[in-house]
C-alpha cells in the first residue's frame, strides 16, 4: 500500500513538471516564423500566430490584446528587415521577459525601390525610388533554413533540457526545405534561361530571382489607383516587347485598363496571383503549399 | 529600198540575228558552277558529351533538357558515355537527372563530366538513394 501511494505521490510530481505541463510561449507575427516555431518546437511550444495566412503583414498593426500576449511570451518572432513598424511597441510590451528575435535581420538584405505610399512598415514612408531593403527574405529557401536554426537555438536557450527534441525537429523540417528546393530546380529547368523573367508590380521576389536565375522587370503605376501617364505605360510595354516577356503578374490591379493595354499591345498573359507577403489560405496555408503554387504559377505562365 | 520583200525580211533577220547573239551571250544569266561545298555551321548541340561514372549502377536513368528525355538507359552499365543531340547556350544549360538506384543499394553517387562545345569540361556529382531528381547547371 505504502509502494501504491508511493508511486501515485511521483506520478503527480512527474505530471507536475514534466514539459507538456509547460509549454513554451512562443508570439510570432509572421506567418512563415509561426510555421517554423511550431515544426521545430513541436509538442513543447505554444506558438500564438498574430498574422494568420491571407493576412498582408504591411498593413497589420498589433491590437491592445496582441500586446497583452506578447507580454507573457518568452519568445517574441518577427520578420524584421522594416517590415514591422510597430517593434518599438512590442519591446515595450515584453518588458524584460521575453526575447524578442528579428530573425531576418539574421541575414543579409537585398535592395529594393521604394514605392510611393508602400512603406514596408515603417514609421515614415520611403521617397519613390529610394533603395531600401527587401524584406521578403522567406522567398529564399535558403534564407528559411537559416531561420529554421535561428528558431531551433533561441529555443533551446530558453529550454535546454529539450534541446536534442528541438535539434531533431528542425534537422526534419530542414530535410523538407532540401526536398522543396530540389522540387523548385526540376520546374524551374523546364523554363530555357532567357525566358526566366519576372514581371511584376510588387518588388517582392528578389530573393526568389537570385535564388532560382530569374530577371526582375518592375512595372511601377499599375497597381496604384493613379492613372499612370501615356509615357509611363509605353515604358513598360517597351519593357515587355524588349525582354520577350510571356507573362506578367501584376498584384491587387486597380488599373484595368492600364493592364488591358499592356496585353492587347503585346499579346502578353496574366499569370495568377502570387503569394508575395507570407503564407496564403487553403492549399497555400503551408510554407511548402506557399512556395509550390508560386513556382507553378511562374512556370506554367512563362513556358 | 528596193528588191523583193522576202529578200528585204531575210536580210533584216540575218541583221537582227547578227546583233542579237551578243546582246545574249552579255546579258543571258551567269551559269552557277557548284563548287566545293562550304562547311555547314557547327551545330553546338553536336558537341555536347556526356560522360556518367557510377559508385552503383542505377536500375535506369534518364538526362532531361526542358522536359524533353535526351539520353535514357534502362541498363546502364557503371561507365558511359554520349553526345547529346542539344543546343548549347552561351549563358549554359540545366540538365534534370532521374535516377532509380535499387531501393536496397547503399547511399550512391553520379559523377556528371559534361564537355561543351569548346571543349571545356565541367564535373559535378549527384548523391543519392532510391529515385532521385536533380538539375544540375552548366556551366
Amino acid at each position: 500500500m505504502k509502494t501504491f501511494a508511493l508511486s501515485i505521490v511521483a506520478l503527480a510530481l512527474t505530471a507536475l513538471t514534466s514539459p507538456a505541463a509547460e509549454k513554451i510561449r512562443v508570439s510570432s507575427f509572421s506567418t512563415v516564423l509561426t510555421e517554423i516555431a511550431q515544426q521545430v518546437g513541436g509538442e513543447r511550444v505554444a506558438v500564438t500566430a498574430h498574422i494568420k495566412p491571407g493576412v498582408d503583414p504591411h498593413e497589420f498593426e498589433p491590437k491592445p490584446s496582441d500586446l497583452k500576449t506578447v507580454g507573457d511570451a518568452q519568445l517574441i518572432l518577427v520578420s524584421a528587415k522594416h517590415l514591422e513598424g510597430y517593434v518599438g511597441k512590442l519591446k515595450e510590451a515584453t518588458g524584460a521577459k521575453g526575447s524578442l528575435v528579428e530573425v531576418g535581420d539574421r541575414f543579409p538584405s537585398l535592395k529594393m525601390k521604394a514605392d510611393d505610399g508602400h512603406d514596408h512598415g515603417h514609421k515614415h514612408a520611403h521617397k519613390h525610388g529610394e533603395s531600401v531593403e527587401d524584406p521578403h527574405w522567406w522567398h529564399s529557401i535558403a534564407n528559411t533554413e537559416k531561420a529554421v536554426k535561428i528558431v531551433r537555438d533561441e529555443l533551446t536557450k530558453i529550454s535546454p533540457a529539450d534541446k536534442q527534441a528541438f535539434a531533431s525537429n528542425a534537422a526534419a523540417y530542414a530535410g523538407k526545405l532540401d526536398a522543396l528546393q530540389k522540387w523548385v530546380k526540376v520546374e524551374v529547368a523546364k523554363l530555357p534561361r532567357d525566358q526566366r523573367k519576372l514581371v511584376t508590380s510588387h518588388d517582392a521576389f528578389q530573393y526568389f530571382a537570385k535564388e532560382n536565375g530569374f530577371t526582375i522587370y518592375a512595372i511601377e503605376g499599375v497597381t496604384s489607383g493613379d492613372q499612370p501617364s501615356s509615357k509611363k505605360v509605353a515604358e513598360i510595354i517597351g519593357v515587355i516587347k524588349a525582354q520577350s516577356v510571356k507573362a506578367i503578374f501584376p498584384e491587387s490591379i486597380q488599373n484595368p485598363k492600364v493592364l488591358t493595354e499592356i496585353t492587347r499591345e503585346t499579346g502578353v498573359k496574366v499569370g495568377r496571383e502570387l503569394y508575395a507577403d507570407g503564407l496564403g489560405e487553403g492549399a497555400a496555408s503551408t510554407y511548402e503549399g506557399m512556395y509550390k503554387s508560386n513556382v507553378t504559377a511562374i512556370v506554367s505562365a512563362l513556358k | 529600198m528596193r528588191g523583193s520583200p522576202l529578200l528585204r525580211a531575210l536580210c533584216a533577220f540575218v541583221i537582227i540575228a547578227a546583233l542579237g547573239w551578243p546582246l545574249w551571250h552579255l546579258t543571258r544569266p551567269a551559269e552557277v558552277v557548284a563548287g566545293p561545298a562550304n562547311p555547314l555551321p557547327v551545330v553546338e548541340g553536336k558537341a555536347i558529351g556526356l560522360q556518367l561514372d557510377f559508385t552503383t549502377p542505377p536500375k535506369s536513368f534518364a538526362v532531361r533538357h526542358l522536359e524533353k528525355d535526351v539520353w535514357v538507359d534502362s541498363a546502364p552499365q557503371s561507365q558511359m558515355e554520349r553526345e547529346l543531340p542539344l543546343v548549347f547556350p552561351e549563358n549554359g544549360v540545366d540538365l534534370v537527372f532521374h535516377f532509380e538506384w535499387p531501393d536496397d543499394a547503399p547511399l550512391a553517387a553520379a559523377r556528371v563530366r559534361l564537355t561543351d562545345p569548346h571543349g571545356d569540361v565541367h564535373e559535378k556529382s549527384v548523391w543519392g538513394q532510391g529515385t532521385v531528381d536533380e538539375v544540375l547547371t552548366f556551366p
